[in-house]
């Protein structure tokens, strides 16, 4: 149905539902056999270019990131090893979920002044919209570890500290570069 | 009286006035960081350049005076240009670190760069190192760098306090603001320095990296700290208790008020916040068993407390009540009413003399440390100290069978085995108190009452005026306002004090008491009244807001 | 005694070896055919030593896990009635199939055996009663459960349920006036003959509207997509909310059950029963004069497998309407009940009447 016909007043024909259950019809049913076709394809080890599914086989098959993607976050650190932040609040303010939890403390170097006392992140109540790593003067925080298996069995678990951010593995290579030029991956 | 027209703005303005205050008078914002209607004119900060027709250079606003038929743009293109240059000049040395400084988000170099500046710095140098984060007293930490040279604080430690600790040292772009060798910023008013410093490089010890500003609500209130009754502000940290070590209230700010204090509050009143959060706070109602305090609930603590003073009244014993020019207008009414109706006692003490006379001077800190003491006295309680210690002595003498104290630390007024003696000889001692102090540990019976940030009433300060305090935070779980437990108290003997809000406290006493006639919460405004002697109280005239709105 | 055990054979073959199993596979069908059309994969998670059989094992695991778990019982439920009420929606569901022949006489060791498990002569007054029944196994599920939302799914399904059982009742009508019996083995073997001498004379082709009514009305009566306002997973979970255990297993087994047997009643009614076109009791004539002769046990195979065939294909329909359209709103939902389905029907029964007037 082209979409400007939206909004007029539907027909006798069309009130009774049946042209446009047809409609409906026919596209999941040519979608049906189109699947349908290439999954007998591959199972009698014809390949094709096309797969009759577009699904990643999770914990075995990971889906390549995409460089934006936002996961887990991490606190960087300064060459000395300390951490970079200096407990601004500026993601703590920009966080909308308010799962950012900031306490401040003197920090011995003078020139710097502050450093996070309590930095912890409540990753049951985080949405990873990503604006406490826009809204960072330091770039002290950053959302691109490459880990999305984010679980746990208590919500103490689900609440990571200073320590724990500071420590975190970046798992960059779950990180493509240009997925849409990658061979063979289906571009969906 | 001369006529100016400022932006297009014709109006005529008092003789001697400059083009600032003429502006502010139109409600026209001219940028200032040197400028502060407190104190004296320099001219430091050129930030209030405007052009001034037939003038060859542009002028200062500050520091030029209006004269007759004088034409002033504040935002023509030459005077804006200026503006912006006066600001990258300022911001020459500083070292923009707002993500550390108390400052941001009340920082005047923030809001201007804001408004007009956002320009492409041409300033390439490396900035000059200067001292950082040096404590030069005991409620202020100084940044060098940060400073602007306005030299306001300089200013104010020369006139107001008239102390002078502070001073600018050094030439050129090394010139740096100091404490003079071997002074420290320890005056009792040194903390004003912070709230006058437009940017941060005077910024206040207690506060420092605790809540960020825009994280904090504001309301209006009175200081409790004397009997000048300061005008103030309440910021309190009410989204996110995880900071500022979970204290509620974050700071004191004075609040503008001619008739009172101006723009200035003293570090005793500033930081006399601190019980509102503190451990000895009462949270529920206790009783003593056993030398110990159990805590019970409001229903039970009330039932037994009733039940004390029942058996006093029938055995026609003395039940004596010991109020406080701690509590508001609206609580020391329900208490008159309490015991006038209940109690039939009439003459109520609420003044202890504190033993060491307390530090006053002739500008805000006063000797009567009570915000409320002449309220007290229109009210028909008795002021005098020596009701007090009338009030002991029978006590000593076993005439009163039953105490009610209010807030009063006993120990501070009297010595410690006289006030022994004499509680020692009243069978129950009640307690009504936000804290726990050591005449409370005496008491047989506690009832928690909630601080003047918890609670709605009026204080009268000693010059007579009226002011209202507001609720800041909520009271803390299981405290009540003083006119509340005396409401709930006072059911218990089938007396009804038909009050729900302090409102309608206050409404009663203005029908009741000469001295209020007139005045409601709402006429009492910002600025307050003032009692009246005849019957008619004066109402003053509304403050102008203060023009915060930044031109562009 | 006879008669009784070979009843008890029909039963055992028809509805405890097709019907249930059918309704089973449904459950995976639901699964896999929902993923094909959505180009996704669908279930394969169950496994058996490392056999994923398409998935087929989450069948199994699901009985498992229904069977195991535990059948809450909310505070202030009626026990008695929460207890009895899935029983009598599956109980409703099951003994419908009773009436669906499926096959014509076979004849084995000399008896004379029709392929429909009870001979009723009533059978379409027999499906009326049964589906009137079926309505009472929700509502008194979703009253007994002491749940609001349960209650709000009640009422729609029995508003929902009573509207369309009359369009049912009414599109039937035309079939009654053609084949003119209400027994639905007669109904099935009327759909033998030929019209014009080469046309089977098929339900759907004499009455296509009817045809057409009836499909969209069992839809309904199913309580399924698009028709689900009664569960409307997504606003109110409906008049099973608060079943777990087996008691939420049989209203999911009730759901299939009569999604099938809505099916084999379209099948009988509209697409010939049991009938394979120009297949008569002795074998093939076709109307071209050729023949080719069967023996009677052939015969009652073929036309058996001509029933599961159809029955198959109308529930690959179903399930593809199922997971194509979106649920529709419940005013919707009543105003095709009562403004489109049965005034349609009741012009069916018109013309239906007309023709055969001028036929005579």
């Amino acid at each position: 149905m082209n979409v400007h016909d939206k909004y007029k007043p539907l027909s006798w024909w069309d009130k009774t539902y049946i042209p446009l259950v047809i409609d409906g019809l026919a596209v999941t049913l040519r979608h049906f056999f189109r699947n349908i076709r290439l999954h007998i394809l591959n199972v009698i080890g014809i390949k094709t270019k096309e797969r009759g599914a577009v699904t990643y086989q999770y914990p075995e098959e990971m889906r390549p990131l995409w460089p934006r993607t936002r996961t887990l976050h991490r606190l960087m650190r300064r060459e000395d090893g300390s951490p970079r932040c200096v407990a601004c609040m500026m993601c703590e303010t920009a966080c909308p979920a308010r799962c950012i939890y900031i306490v401040a403390e003197e920090r011995p170097e003078v020139q710097i002044e502050k450093q996070p006392k309590i930095f912890n992140i409540d990753l049951g109540k985080c949405v990873f919209c990503g604006y406490c790593v826009e809204a960072c003067p330091e770039d002290a925080i950053r959302m691109d570890t490459g880990i999305i298996d984010i679980a746990s069995y208590t919500r103490n678990g689900m609440l990571l500290t200073k320590e724990q951010l500071l420590n975190i593995e970046p798992k960059v290579e779950n990180y493509v570069s240009r997925p849409d030029l990658m061979e063979g991956q289906p571009i969906y | 009286m001369p006529t100016i027209t400022i932006d297009g703005k014709q109006l005529t303005v008092d003789e001697g006035k400059t083009v600032i205050q003429a502006a502010e008078e139109a409600g026209i914002y001219i940028p200032r960081y040197c400028y502060h209607p407190g104190l004296r004119i320099v001219g430091q900060c050129r930030i209030c350049l405007v052009e001034i027709e037939k003038m060859p250079k542009l002028q200062v606003a500050c520091y030029t005076r209006v004269q007759d038929g004088m034409v002033v743009h504040v935002n023509s293109e030459k005077a804006k240009r200026a503006r912006q240059q006066v600001l990258e000049f300022l911001l020459v040395n500083h070292p923009i670190d707002c993500p550390v400084c108390d400052q941001a988000g009340e920082c005047y170099l923030q809001e201007y760069y804001m408004q007009f500046g956002l320009y492409d710095p041409k300033m390439v140098e490396d900035k000059n190192k200067k001292h950082k984060a040096v404590p030069v007293g005991p409620h202020v930490v100084l940044d060098s760098e940060r400073c602007i040279l306005c030299t306001r604080c300089v200013r104010f430690c020369d006139e107001i306090s008239k102390t002078s600790e502070l001073g600018v040292f050094h030439r050129g772009d090394h010139a740096e603001l100091l404490p003079y060798p071997g002074r420290t910023l320890d005056n009792p008013y040194s903390a004003n320095v912070v709230d006058i410093c437009p940017v941060g490089a005077l910024t206040e010890r207690d506060f420092r990296f605790k809540v960020r500003v825009w994280y904090l609500d504001e309301t209006k209130s009175v200081c409790p700290g004397c009997a000048t009754g300061c005008n103030i502000e309440i910021h309190t940290s009410k989204a996110r208790p995880y900071k500022n070590e979970g204290r509620r209230i974050a700071r004191l700010k004075p609040r503008y008020n001619p008739d009172v204090n101006d723009y200035w509050i003293c570090d005793y009143g500033r930081y006399g916040f601190l019980f509102v959060d503190d451990d000895s706070r009462i949270e529920q109602p206790l009783v003593k068993q056993n030398g110990e305090f159990q805590e019970l609930s409001w229903d039970d603590a009330l039932q037994m407390v009733s039940g004390v003073i029942n058996t006093a009244l029938e055995n026609g014993k003395a039940v004596r009540i010991l109020g406080s020019a701690q509590m508001t207008n609206e609580d020391l009414y329900a208490l008159k009413r309490f015991g006038n109706e209940v109690l039939e006692t009439h003459d109520i003490p609420v003044t202890v003399k504190p033993l060491e006379k307390p530090y006053s001077d002739d500008f805000l800190i006063r000797e009567d440390k009570n915000p409320n003491t002449r309220g007290a006295a229109l009210l028909g309680f008795d002021t005098e100290p020596a009701a007090t210690e009338k009030l002991l002595t029978a006590c000593r003498n076993g005439e009163v069978y039953t105490l009610i104290i209010f807030h009063h630390d006993l120990f501070k007024g009297f010595a410690e085995d006289e006030v022994k003696a004499a509680l020692d000889k009243v069978d129950s001692v009640i307690f009504v108190g936000s804290n726990l102090n050591p005449t409370a540990e005496l008491a047989s019976y506690v009832l928690p009452s909630c601080t003047w940030a918890e609670k709605d009433g009026t204080f009268t300060n000693y010059a007579g005026r009226v002011q209202k305090i507001n609720e800041a935070i909520e009271p803390l779980e299981g405290s009540l306002p003083e006119w509340k437990i005396l409401r709930r108290l006072a059911r218990q003997f089938d007396h009804t004090f038909a009050y729900f809000e302090a409102e309608d406290v206050f409404r009663d006493i203005v029908k009741k008491v000469p001295a209020f006639t007139g005045m409601s919460y709402r006429a009492l405004g910002d600025r307050g009244m003032l009692v009246s002697e005849n019957g008619r109280s004066v109402q003053q005239a509304e403050v102008k807001e203060e023009l915060t709105v930044v031109s562009k | 005694m006879q008669a009784l055990a070979e009843a008890a054979g029909k039963f055992v073959f028809f509805i405890g070896l097709i019907v249930l199993n059918i309704a089973a596979i449904l459950t995976w069908v639901e699964r896999k055919q929902s993923a094909v059309m959505q180009d996704r994969i669908g279930a394969n998670r169950a496994t058996i030593f490392g056999i994923r059989m398409l998935g087929m094992f989450h069948m199994l695991a699901d009985m498992l896990k229904l069977f195991t778990k535990e059948f809450f019982i909310p505070m202030g439920a009626r026990r008695f009635v929460y207890l009895l009420a899935p029983m009598i929606s599956l109980l409703f569901a099951l003994v419908g199939f009773a009436a669906i022949p499926f096959g014509d006489t076979l004849i084995l060791g000399g008896r004379e055996i029709p392929l429909q498990i009870a001979n009723v002569n009533i059978g379409i007054l027999y499906i009326f009663a049964v589906l009137g029944m079926a309505v009472y196994g929700v509502v008194l599920g979703a009253w007994a459960s002491n749940n609001n939302y349960a209650l709000l799914g009640g009422l729609r399904a029995s508003a929902q349920m009573l509207s369309y059982e009359v369009a049912i009742g009414v599109s039937l009508v035309g079939v009654i006036m053609v084949y003119q019996t209400v027994d639905l083995m007669e109904i099935a073997r009327a759909q033998g003959q030929l019209l014009w001498g080469w046309l089977p004379q098929w339900g759907i082709l004499l009455q296509p509207l009817g045809f057409l009514i009836f499909m969209t009305a069992g839809i309904a009566e199913t309580k399924r997509i698009p028709f689900d306002a009664p569960e409307g997973e997504s606003e109110i979970v409906g008049y099973f909310i608060e079943y777990s255990g087996m008691g939420f297993g049989m209203y999911f087994l009730t759901d299939f059950l009569e999604t099938i047997l809505i099916a084999s009643l379209t099948v009988t009614f509209f697409l010939g029963g049991f009938q394979v076109p120009y297949l008569y009791a002795d074998g093939f004539h076709f109307p071209w004069g050729q023949a080719i002769l069967l023996p009677n046990i052939a015969v009652a195979a073929l036309q058996f497998l001509s029933f599961l065939i159809k029955l198959i294909v109308l529930l690959f329909i179903m399930m593809a309407i199922r997971w194509t359209l979106p649920r529709f709103r419940y005013d919707q939902i009543m105003h095709l009940g009562w403004k489109i389905l049965l005034p349609a029907s009741l012009i069916n029964i018109l013309i239906t009447a007309v023709v055969l007037t001028i036929i005579g």
